[in-house]
């Protein structure tokens, strides 16, 4: 799976959670999660989880504090999709 | 549950000040509650007798998991729940709280009373280390006789209902950490409680209505922690249509 695949991946999972709809179309690697698509910080748990389901892969409690932005999510990914 | 040697004194030490202070605290908040602002609590007796009930017949940890509509919330639970000089001959039974910091950093006299009433103030949102510590801290005392109390909807609902989308995973995972840990959901809603506020009405009548659960799942870790906030929130969801419906 290259990076755009999981980019989009991202976005699709994502998409249910996104509160500011000025942003929804503009999303880049540099996106925050929270502060550029108003995501719920309580909701980030279920788009871990959903990362997991979607991508077949384990992601640790502590690893969530490392997701702020779109680039920290595929970097995270690609991390354990290599490992 | 582990806490450090400087925390388990820490809690000590609070729990012996807020037991000491406790006979002028906990009837003087009463007071102003019912003679102050008028509020009265529905079928008292029998909310009293039943906590009394589920506390005598078992010795597992309890954690009180209520709706949220006003800052005044967990102090008129208790006050449903067990007398003044109740609380004194059973002081574990007067819960331990998590309020939002800032809600209650206003202020000397705040920050004083929330300590006195057994409060231990958490930044939602927080560093997840910090707010890790601070939940150990509670779920310590849970675990060692203590009641207490934390709200699964996070916050107060801003819409006056339910929000079944807006669990805080936060206290699953805090209840799947304690165990043996019993859920007693409690429904609080004043007549005239509309949406969210700071303090109920003047005058208000308070329905109260408890349901004592064993949270069970399958799973482990984030998806546990999932799983027991829903179903605590789904059962809180569940009696507030039962209040509806009876009105």
């Amino acid at each position: 799976m290259n990076r755009q695949d999981i980019f989009d991946k991202i976005i699709s999972i994502l998409a249910p959670f996104i509160r500011n709809e000025d942003a929804r179309d503009k999303i880049s690697l540099k996106t925050h999660l929270l502060d550029d698509l108003k995501i719920n910080s309580a909701r980030l748990v279920d788009i871990i989880l959903e990362f997991e389901d979607v991508f077949d892969i384990q992601i640790e409690d502590e690893d969530i504090d490392l997701v702020e932005t779109v680039e920290n999510a595929v970097q995270l990914i690609e991390s354990k999709l290599g490992a | 549950m582990n806490v450090s040697a400087g925390t388990y004194l820490r809690i000590q030490l609070q729990r012996w000040i807020s037991l000491i202070f406790a006979p002028l605290t906990v009837p003087s908040v009463i007071m102003l509650m019912r003679f102050g602002f008028g509020y009265q609590i529905r079928d008292q007796v029998h909310l009293r007798r039943e906590y009394r009930r589920i506390l005598d017949s078992n010795d597992a940890p309890l954690m009180i998991c209520p709706n949220h509509l006003t800052m005044v919330d967990s102090a008129i639970i208790a006050w449903a729940l067990g007398s003044p000089g109740w609380y004194l001959r059973n002081f574990h039974a007067l819960p331990w709280n998590v309020p939002e910091r800032t809600n209650f950093s206003h202020g000397i006299a705040l920050r004083v009373l929330s300590y006195l009433f057994k409060c231990i103030p958490i930044q939602r949102g927080g560093p997840r280390k910090e707010v890790q510590a601070t939940m150990s801290r509670f779920g310590f005392c849970v675990e060692n006789g203590e009641v207490g109390m934390v709200f699964p909807e996070g916050g107060r609902s801003r819409s006056g209902r339910i929000d079944v989308t807006n669990a805080a995973y936060g206290v699953g995972g805090l209840i799947d950490s304690i165990p043996r840990c019993r859920v007693l959901c409690v429904y609080l809603r004043g007549d005239g409680q509309g949406t969210y506020s700071n303090l109920p009405h003047r005058n208000e009548r308070f329905s109260v209505i408890i349901e004592l659960f064993d949270p069970k799942t399958e799973s482990s870790g984030l998806r546990a922690a999932r799983d027991i906030s829903q179903q605590i929130v789904g059962r809180l969801a569940h009696m507030e249509r039962e209040y509806f419906d009876d009105r």
